[in-house]
């Protein structure tokens, strides 16, 4: 039919075709030398006979070759002529696919940027995150000391190089008011790692990253625009941050974003500060770059073998330390891949749906198209040949399609960008070629799926089939076929609106939460702070006391804390636990979540104090602390005896945290995360967990309206730090739930789409059906048929194909349900109401859609009918 | 008197080669021969114009071709006429006999 062997196997035919030709040569030869010609005469008369062989082999190719692009050609054109004469059908079908392709390439260009392509630098799939950790404790101390980290880089065999860094927020001075600079101090080998080098000037020298060497840093590309208005000049120049004035001697590409998007600057630590000896230091977030050929499996057993080296040579601080290790990129993407891949199935369904529509549409087509199907073959088409060319019709409407769809892509992955704006790598989402060409395999695959079934079932029983029946479109109304693909489309409808329906469920459920804390009317902050601070912690202490003292007595604010994370923004920080003074059940294990605050937290948040008395400010946190437990922790611990006056302490001690006196127990909140129950929980109390915890203050009036003032205080009190991160508390929380809402906001938006389209499906094959019937319809109307009848019998139809398809997309939103049950809170994952609720109004919905053509056929007139006869 | 030999009429050698086919399996060599021989050395038909007929009427499905082994033991394509191809030249072949009986008739008529 298509002639795809003389396309593609071209030499194989010049071959025949020679063997063809030589053949009759020979013949000619044979003949002139039967008639008594010598060989040679002979064969030069066969060939003057035979005349140009080359010219006919030409010819020859011609044929197979013409009638190739000729059938191709006939049927673009003729499938043109087709979208041209029925250009609503076409509108539809190309309209439909643009927002089913569209939908379905911008979720999928999301997919390959943040899931599919490895990270954006040289080699990234050798890139892997390297952590440190105890495996007989809860403790989530996974950062690396800097002699272990040079240790495990000097030991291993499998890494070409193993970096490490951490950021924290500081104050830029040498400008007129101090800027807020987000830093990273970086242990050498950091670009090596990375495998990129500076845009401008270079990376640190060997003394730079010697201690007492050279102040030197990088500085990102957004800070150099921002500071330095890209003036390559900058180099050289000299920045001053928390004092000590360091020259910039390169400028990284915009690209690099890694590992935080927000660094403004990278400076050396060097290995051989003295600061930097201790082993139970947990400051870098370790990154490592295997050599090539080497697997993951390889380098945990090579890092595992180091591991124990170190806990022989140092039993103290390493025996009970493992080295876990994760690919970089895996850390990076986290939890959003499942809420992509089930965006990406929940799009490909819409897809489906609208396949699904076209086919019905198209089956219609073909049975209205039956006539000219037989002429074809009464004209001596072969059926391949009519395929062929209807499904090129669909192919042309398809690739259409596909070219809005893009355009419908770019504007939703747009939208996706904007909505999505906390999902990783969000930035690197682009359309590009492989979009391009994955919309074109979209509609090489809609093409199959919808063309190839009208076009067989449309040319079937028609080879014989002679002209005189087909004046007449004799389609069955009974025909199930278009009744099964509507109800389909309903079931996959009610399996995305069911889908939907609990993921909103969720989300109401979450709303109606009561935190134990009330949210509204805090502000928070940081102050920009160094950890060098920490190496006077009571200074440090003081420091962070008399600010919250001063934000504390401004007019407006209410009260002041600090806490070293956000109440209900998902976090957790689980420690082991023992009492000081032994235990009833020595044996049994107490983990309890770890809140660091200071004492003004309880009224700041409002939660109650049930019990006791509240914190008392230590002056030295290191030395000894104060500590809280809320009820659950009261209940599930401590249900036999008494709480206050029993002292805390970590498993295995630390020299960071010393045993803490309960004081009192507190209500329970939700601190870990709105939708976590709250468990067992201790607070201990000290202001200054960190060097730069969040400043939490609850403000008489909006908070938002108190922030200049805010800014002016703590101007006054640190001159040379930076305010910034000013949020009220609710935008964090309703923040932590972003890529739920983004989820839910998409699903939903499908759901809509999908039963919009479903019920399109519905009228349009209730239309078509009534049409057809119009004779029975009329002739049963003439023969005494009351309307109200006709109406019934035709909406009861689209009913119950509606019921049907809600009974099968009930079964399917279980499995969906399944599915996204780790998503869901305060519904189960086959909640009755929810799915009462999506049948119901997919009825409803499918009900109207059967209404106006079962009214349309109640209307019509006997004697038109019967006169068109 | 020597015998002039007559260019073929478009569209004839469509047929020719059908009615030939219609005989058995036979190559192009063997087309062109009986054609001759049939027709009395009148027809001559030249092979730029037979193969490319062949290849037309095998790609429209009238003809099969068989690659198999001829006389002399070389390889030779042979073509036959398929069920379509059979169908064809009948209505071809009435065709031309009401096509010549009318001519006939025109030129005893009009004598």
């Amino acid at each position: 039919m298509f002639g795809w062997k003389s396309l593609f196997h071209k030499r194989a035919l010049d071959a025949q075709l020679d063997s063809e030709l030589r053949f009759h040569i020979e013949k000619l030869v044979n003949d002139y030398m039967a008639q008594g010609l010598a060989r040679e005469e002979a064969r030069r008369q066969a060939v003057l006979e035979f005349g140009g062989r080359e010219q006919i082999k030409e010819e020859l190719r011609d044929v197979h070759r013409f009638s190739f692009v000729e059938t191709m050609m006939a049927n673009l054109k003729s499938a043109f002529r087709f979208i041209r004469k029925s250009p609503s059908f076409s509108l539809a079908v190309i309209l439909t696919l643009a927002l089913g392709i569209g939908a379905n390439s911008a979720v999928f260009s999301a997919i390959d940027a943040i899931l599919l392509r490895p990270l954006p630098f040289p080699n990234g799939d050798q890139l892997m995150e390297l952590r440190q950790y105890n495996p007989k404790t809860k403790s989530p101390r996974t950062r690396l000391a800097p002699v272990r980290l040079e240790d495990w880089n000097r030991m291993n065999s499998t890494f070409q190089a193993i970096t490490g860094y951490y950021t924290e927020d500081n104050s830029e001075t040498s400008g007129p008011l101090p800027e807020k600079v987000t830093q990273a101090f970086v242990t050498p080998r950091f670009l090596q790692v990375w495998g990129i080098s500076p845009a401008l000037g270079r990376d640190f020298t060997a003394e730079e990253e010697h201690f007492g060497g050279p102040n030197a840093i990088l500085i990102s590309d957004r800070f150099w625009r921002r500071r330095f208005a890209a003036d390559p000049n900058a180099l050289g120049k000299k920045l001053r941050i928390n004092g000590y004035s360091s020259s910039i001697v390169g400028i990284m590409p915009a690209s690099f974003l890694f590992p935080d998007r927000d660094v403004d600057l990278w400076s050396a630590v060097p290995p051989d500060a003295p600061i930097a000896q201790n082993r139970e230091w947990t400051w870098y977030l370790a990154i490592g770059r295997l050599k090539p050929g080497v697997t993951i499996e390889q380098a945990r057993a090579n890092l595992a073998t180091v591991q124990k080296q170190l806990g022989s040579a140092f039993p103290k601080t390493d025996a009970d330390l493992t080295v876990g290790i994760e690919p970089l990129k895996e850390k990076t993407i986290g939890g959003v891949r499942r809420s992509l891949w089930i965006l990406f199935g929940s799009v490909s369904v819409l897809l489906l749906i609208a396949c699904t529509n076209i086919i019905a549409l198209l089956l219609a087509r073909a049975a209205q198209r039956q006539h000219e199907i037989s002429v074809r073959f009464s004209l001596g088409g072969t059926r391949t040949a009519i395929v062929t060319q209807l499904v090129t019709e669909v192919f042309v409407l398809a690739l259409a399609g596909a070219a809005f769809g893009l355009l419908v892509a770019n504007a939703a992955s747009k939208v996706f960008r904007s909505l999505a704006a906390n999902l990783p790598r969000v930035e690197e989402i682009h359309l590009d070629v492989r979009i391009v060409a994955y919309s074109l395999v979209c509609s090489v695959v809609v093409t199959l799926l919808c063309g190839l079934f009208p076009a067989i079932r449309g040319t079937r029983n028609n080879m014989s089939r002679s002209l005189a029946q087909a004046s007449r479109t004799q389609v069955s109304a009974r025909n199930p076929l278009p009744w099964l693909l509507v109800g389909v489309q309903v079931a996959l409808a009610v399996t995305l609106l069911a889908g939907a329906g609990l993921l909103l469920r969720s989300f109401q459920a979450l709303g109606r939460v009561s935190p134990g804390f009330d949210p509204s009317h805090v502000l928070t902050f940081h102050v920009s702070a160094s950890y060098g601070e920490t190496s006077d912690w009571k200074g440090l202490t003081q420091r962070i006391d008399r600010t919250i003292d001063s934000l504390g007595n401004m007019p407006g604010v209410e009260t002041a804390a600090t806490a070293a994370a956000l109440p209900g923004v998902p976090s957790h920080y689980q420690l082991e636990l023992k009492f000081a003074e032994g235990q009833a059940d020595p044996e049994r294990k107490i983990i309890a979540e770890s809140r660091f605050v200071s004492p003004g937290y309880f009224a700041t948040m409002q939660i109650p104090l049930l019990s006791g008395e509240l914190c008392r400010k230590t002056p030295d946190s290191l030395k000894s602390i104060n500590v809280l437990v809320n009820r659950s922790f009261l209940n599930t611990y401590l249900a036999e005896s008494t709480a206050v006056g029993r002292h805390l302490q970590e498993v295995p001690g630390s020299t960071f945290l010393p045993p803490g006196e309960i004081q009192g127990i507190v209500g329970d909140a939700r601190e870990a995360g709105l939708d976590h129950e709250p468990g067992p929980t201790v607070y201990w109390c000290t202001s200054a967990a960190d060097p730069d915890p969040f400043y939490l203050v609850r403000t008489a009036t909006e908070p938002m309206a108190m922030v200049k003032a805010l800014r002016q205080r703590i101007h006054e009190i640190e001159p040379d730090r930076s305010v910034f991160e000013i949020t009220p508390l609710e935008e964090h929380l309703s923040e932590a739930f972003a890529e739920n809402r983004l989820r839910t906001i998409l699903l939903a938006f499908f759901a809509a789409t999908a039963v919009s389209l479903a019920c399109l499906g519905l009228y349009g094959t209730l239309s078509y059906s009534v049409n057809v019937r119009r004779r029975e319809v009329g002739l049963r109307l003439a023969l005494g048929a009351v309307r109200g009848q006709i109406v019934k019998q035709f909406l009861l139809q689209g009913l119950g194909v509606s019921l049907l398809g809600c009974g099968a997309g009930c079964v399917l939103a279980a499995m969906f349900g399944r599915v996204l049950s780790g998503m869901l809170y305060g519904v189960t994952s086959s909640d009755v109401a929810t799915m009462s609720g999506v049948v119901l109004l997919v009825l409803v919905v499918g009900a109207i859609a059967s209404l106006a053509p079962a009214i349309r056929a109640a209307r019509v007139e006997p004697m038109n009918v019967l006169r068109d006869e | 008197m020597p015998i002039e030999k007559s260019e073929l009429l478009q569209g004839t050698l469509d047929m020719l080669i059908l009615k030939i086919v219609e005989l058995g399996p036979v190559h192009g060599y063997g087309i062109s021969q009986r054609i001759r021989q049939i027709s009395k050395e009148v027809l001559q038909v030249q092979q730029g114009s037979l193969y490319p007929a062949l290849h037309r009427l095998e790609k429209r499905g009238w003809l099969a071709a068989e690659w198999g082994e001829s006389d002399n033991g070389r390889q030779a394509k042979f073509y036959e006429l398929s069920a379509k191809g059979r169908k064809q030249l009948a209505s071809e072949e009435s065709n031309w006999h009401r096509l010549a009986g009318a001519v006939g008739h025109i030129l005893e008529t009009a004598e």
